[in-house]
């Protein structure tokens, strides 16, 4: 196991490079100045040309290895900058930083996300152990239908709805923005709506698998009650799939709610992903990635280390 | 049950971590801008979610009325000379810092040279060499920094940094001497122009000519007895700090550039000397702003706080402001717009007599909409469309070739003509964007500028625009319906380039593709690109006709016009004419505002009556949300310049 963690930690500057180098040669690639206002008027080119240089924006070279020593701490170390991991300025967002705006919205992205997948896992166990207990019964089909329309319906959607009906006409929840509980609840059950759906699909099958097999029906000739044996004995095995997914799933939750960060209007990470690069905040792209691979990264290998020590029989290179 | 446990722990983690991350209660004011704010920093504004913050922040020698956009006394009053060429402005004696210290002619100059340096790289340092010796004293910098870069590799570090310190005196030294610009005393400055500008008090009221605390914007460490001195008589009479005691700014020895950072900006470190001060900002939740306890006429201030909060998503935003969280939305661009808009008509068709009535009796709009009854389900009158000084156009493109190559059969001005003829814009307005934009054919909104008459412009005739094809050699040779030269060769595919930011530009083009195919028989190809995209191509010429939009940042119709100067930064057209460039530059010269206006108006009739680089659809304009007589101060002026300061909620 620890051999394992130790391997797994040497890989990541390695990879965490390669990552770098690819999203700047992309970045760098698309067309268009960041310091630029289309819709606005366009400096004189000399002006212009001054705002390149001061970023290090005339030079991919330049860029790329001042950037990589100053993100790194490398360049900290060797007494050439006065802070480690600084991510520079944000180019669109002048009076922030990188540091500054990931340290913003990245706990806000944390919270929703795990709170999302906590709600996931409490909607989707109980729905697919009710449904995987008495498969067929109308109970199950309830649940069936109810995961399909999880599934189904763009968050979009969702969110927009629940905006609708809690925040415009019963008034219970204030419409956009963060901070609070009562801000939270909202876009966290939207979140997690579809990986719920899926967790119920997975224990419900996982379920119907364990209800059969041979260690249920001895519990039961012992006189085990149905209670113990669904809770006790089936339950354990058929979380073993929903444990794998719940690593992709988190890291899922965390990043890749764009859409439901727009529609509620929450200050997270998610939205970065996308309007960086369509401004081209080169800065922000690349500092936004970087600590999103840190965290992917060492995520994977707690859900990894997790998983083994839950199911010893698996093996881990 | 043990499973739970750790399930539990992270739930409560989670809920501290929310719990403790409260929202503060409601501001009196708050409001949704078109985007995030950028910068709190007036020298490197140029957006106007932006500029809104500047006139709030800070205060400007002289400000525009904001009915009719005349020019009031802000904080300074002022003298010009006979000849129009000296500015003299006498600041007032109790105009203060939000720190409390003296405003003085010292923080404008210095302001100012800020904003002419290419080390601070400002979006609008053009705007400055009206002021003499400015644009030379850019030039002379920028080259001093050029060789200063090309001969640091043969000095060691030290001597490296010690050189870029001497450049910089010298620098400071050469602004004092050679540009016109002058702190006599405190409270005096005098501005020394290139040319008579008669809108340069225009200029100073706008938001990059407001002025900026040094010490604070270069992060001055401070002890208790400079900071009393300079309760007393500002910064300019205590010694200045070395750069290594200043946190926000630095020389960097490798380019000699002086270097600024941002983090004076923060509520905790801004100093500012408008009507509010910054009190939160959290990035991409909200900025809200509060009272500054220092400013000199606190009466003028309507709210004692106003916050502006992030909503991205402009259905979201819609919601929110129906649930009653926001009091007014400043760009309402949802796809449904139109049906809002459609309600609010059918309410104002109900009522048209009682509103007129209230109309002639001297009340606004908004009081005559407040007076009548709660609309009923279908109508609404909490949305509201405003003419901008703007103006929406496709762009020819004028250059003699394309960016391939191939001869431009848009060089030609007959051509470009026919295609302005062709196209019938009240159909586009009435049925494509449905927002009933007023149509025009001049770039100048008609109108919009005192003593400006606009030209008439080009009506729409297809008959004459088939006629103006005609006599550039196009003409349907072989009955295919399409047109050809005398060779026989068919008028190329038209590239039509448009962003696809909003839908407007997409349903726009589809609609002009459709009456040049009908009108003039030419085949058009859609080439719709994302924002970053879209204007690199136009920069670079690579397109045959290309959407645009353009708002004036002056009231003088040269905000508009310079963008067909030849080799002008924002003439993408790539137009070029020595009888446009001679107006222009004679105007630039005359005295006379009278004959001034004369000659620009000459200047637009020969470009939009004979030369059309540009199709000219309609002004543009702004729908906003908000609750007639719930929410006033609101400006309804083209310009569209809101004064934070004078919003308030009264009671519904």
């Amino acid at each position: 196991m620890i051999g394992l963690i130790i391997r797994r930690l040497m890989q990541l500057p390695i990879i965490l490079f390669a990552i770098y180098t690819i999203t700047f040669c992309l970045a760098w690639l698309i067309p268009g100045n960041p310091l630029q206002n289309p819709e606005g008027r366009q400096p004189p080119p000399e002006v212009q040309q001054a705002m390149l240089e001061q970023y290090k924006l005339d030079s991919p070279w330049r860029f790329y290895w001042d950037y990589l020593g100053k993100a790194t701490g490398i360049s900290w170390v060797l007494g050439a900058h006065d802070r480690p991991f600084d991510l520079g300025p944000s180019l669109t967002h002048q009076d922030w930083t990188v540091n500054e705006i990931l340290a913003a919205g990245l706990p806000v992205s944390i919270t929703l996300g795990l709170l999302a997948m906590l709600l996931a896992c409490a909607i989707g166990l109980t729905a697919g152990v009710i449904g995987g207990v008495k498969p067929g019964s109308a109970a199950d089909f309830a649940t069936l239908l109810i995961a399909l329309i999880g599934i189904s319906l763009p968050s979009f959607i969702i969110g927009t709805v629940l905006l609708l009906v809690f925040g415009v006409w019963l008034k219970v929840v204030p419409i956009g923005g963060w901070g609070g509980v009562r801000y939270t609840i909202l876009p966290a059950v939207t979140l997690a709506l579809p990986f719920a759906a899926y967790i119920a699909r997975l224990t419900r099958f996982g379920m119907i698998d364990e209800m059969s097999s041979d260690y249920v029906r001895t519990a039961r000739a012992k006189g085990v009650p149905q209670r113990q044996v669904v809770l006790k004995h089936a339950m354990k095995n058929a979380f073993l799939p929903v444990l794998s997914y719940l690593g992709p799933a988190a890291a899922m939750a965390m990043t890749g709610s764009f859409v439901v960060e727009k529609v509620f209007a929450v200050p997270g990470i998610g939205t970065h992903f996308v309007n960086a690069v369509l401004s081209k905040d080169l800065t922000l792209i690349m500092g936004v990635v970087l600590v999103y691979s840190t965290m992917l990264i060492l995520f994977n290998l707690v859900v990894d280390v997790l998983y083994r020590w839950v199911d010893p029989r698996i093996e881990m290179g | 049950m043990k499973i739970l446990a750790p399930f539990v722990l992270i739930l409560a983690a989670l809920m501290t971590v929310v719990y403790l991350d409260d929202a503060p209660p409601r501001a009196d004011v708050v409001f949704v801008d078109t985007a995030e704010v950028f910068t709190l920093d007036p020298q490197r504004m140029s957006w106007m979610q932006d500029f809104r913050m500047a006139y709030a922040l800070y205060e400007g020698l002289v400000r525009w009325d904001n009915t009719d956009f005349s020019i009031e006394p802000a904080a300074a009053t002022w003298t010009v000379s006979a000849d129009r060429l000296v500015y003299t402005f006498i600041i007032r004696d109790d105009a203060k810092w939000s720190n409390g210290d003296p405003l003085t002619a010292h923080d404008f100059v210095y302001a100012w040279r800020r904003a002419i340096l290419p080390d601070t790289a400002a979006d609008y340092t053009a705007m400055f060499f009206a002021i003499a010796g400015a644009e030379a004293f850019f030039n002379w910098r920028a080259q001093q920094l050029e060789a200063f870069a090309e001969q640091k590799a043969e000095l060691d570090p030290q001597a490296r940094a010690k050189a870029a310190e001497a450049l910089w005196r010298r620098t400071e030294q050469q602004f004092e001497q050679t540009v016109g610009l002058e702190a006599i005393d405190d409270h005096t400055l005098r501005v020394q122009l290139v040319r008579p500008t008669v809108y340069f008090l225009d200029l100073v009221a706008f938001g990059v000519f407001y002025p900026v605390h040094r010490p604070a914007v270069e992060g001055w460490a401070l002890n208790d007895a400079i900071t009393a001195q300079m309760r007393q008589h500002g910064w300019k009479r205590v010694d200045e700090p070395d750069f290594a005691d200043r946190e926000f700014a630095n020389l960097n020895a490798d380019t000699g550039r002086f270097e600024q950072k941002h983090g004076w900006t923060k509520p905790d470190r801004f100093v500012g000397n408008g009507p509010y001060v910054p009190t939160h900002w959290r990035y991409k939740r909200g900025l809200r702003l509060g009272r500054n306890p220092y400013y000199h006429s606190p009466d003028r201030v309507a709210s004692d706080s106003i916050e502006t909060i992030s909503i991205d998503d402009i259905n979201t935003a819609i919601l929110a402001f129906e649930s009653g969280r926001v009091d007014w939305l400043s760009d309402v661009s949802a796809e449904y717009q139109a049906d809002m808009l459609a309600e609010r008509a059918a309410y104002d068709l109900r009522y048209a007599d009682r509103i007129e009535s209230m109309l002639a009796n001297g009340r606004t709009v908004d009081e005559a909409l407040a007076a009548l009854p709660p609309p009923e389900s279908g109508e609404r009158r909490n949305i509201h469309t405003f003419p901008t000084f703007g103006t929406d156009f496709y762009s020819f493109n004028c250059r003699a070739m394309l960016a391939d190559g191939r001869p431009n059969p848009f060089a030609d001005a007959r051509v470009r003509r026919a295609f302005v003829m062709s196209v019938d814009k009240q159909i586009i307005v009435q049925r494509i964007t449905r927002l009933n934009e007023p149509v025009s054919t001049t770039f100048i909104p008609r109108g919009s500028i005192p003593g400006y008459v606009s030209p008439e412009g080009l009506p729409y005739d297809p008959e004459r625009a088939r006629e103006e094809l005609k006599a550039a050699g196009w003409v349907d040779r072989n009955g295919d319906g399409l047109i050809e030269n005398a060779q026989g060769e068919p008028f190329p595919v038209i590239d039509l380039l448009y962003s696809t930011n909003t839908p407007r530009y997409k349903n726009i083009s589809l609609a002009l593709r459709d009456m040049w195919r009908r009108g003039l028989g030419v085949r058009v190809e859609l080439r719709g690109k994302e924002s970053k995209f879209f204007k690199d191509d136009l920069i670079q010429g690579n397109f045959m006709i290309g959407r645009g939009r353009w708002y004036g940042d002056y009231g003088d119709p040269t905000t508009f016009l310079d963008l067909f100067k030849t080799g002008d930064g924002n003439n993408d057209r790539g137009y070029s004419n020595p009888y446009v460039d001679g107006l222009l530059a004679q105007a630039a010269d005359e005295p006379d505002p009278a004959k001034r206006m004369r000659l620009l108006e000459e200047c637009e009739r020969f470009l939009f009556d004979e030369e059309v680089p540009m199709l000219i659809l309609c002004q543009l304009v702004q729908v906003y949300m908000y609750e007639p007589g719930k929410l006033t101060g609101l400006s309804h002026h083209p310009r569209l310049t809101q004064y934070l300061w004078q919003v308030k909620v009264v009671a519904p």
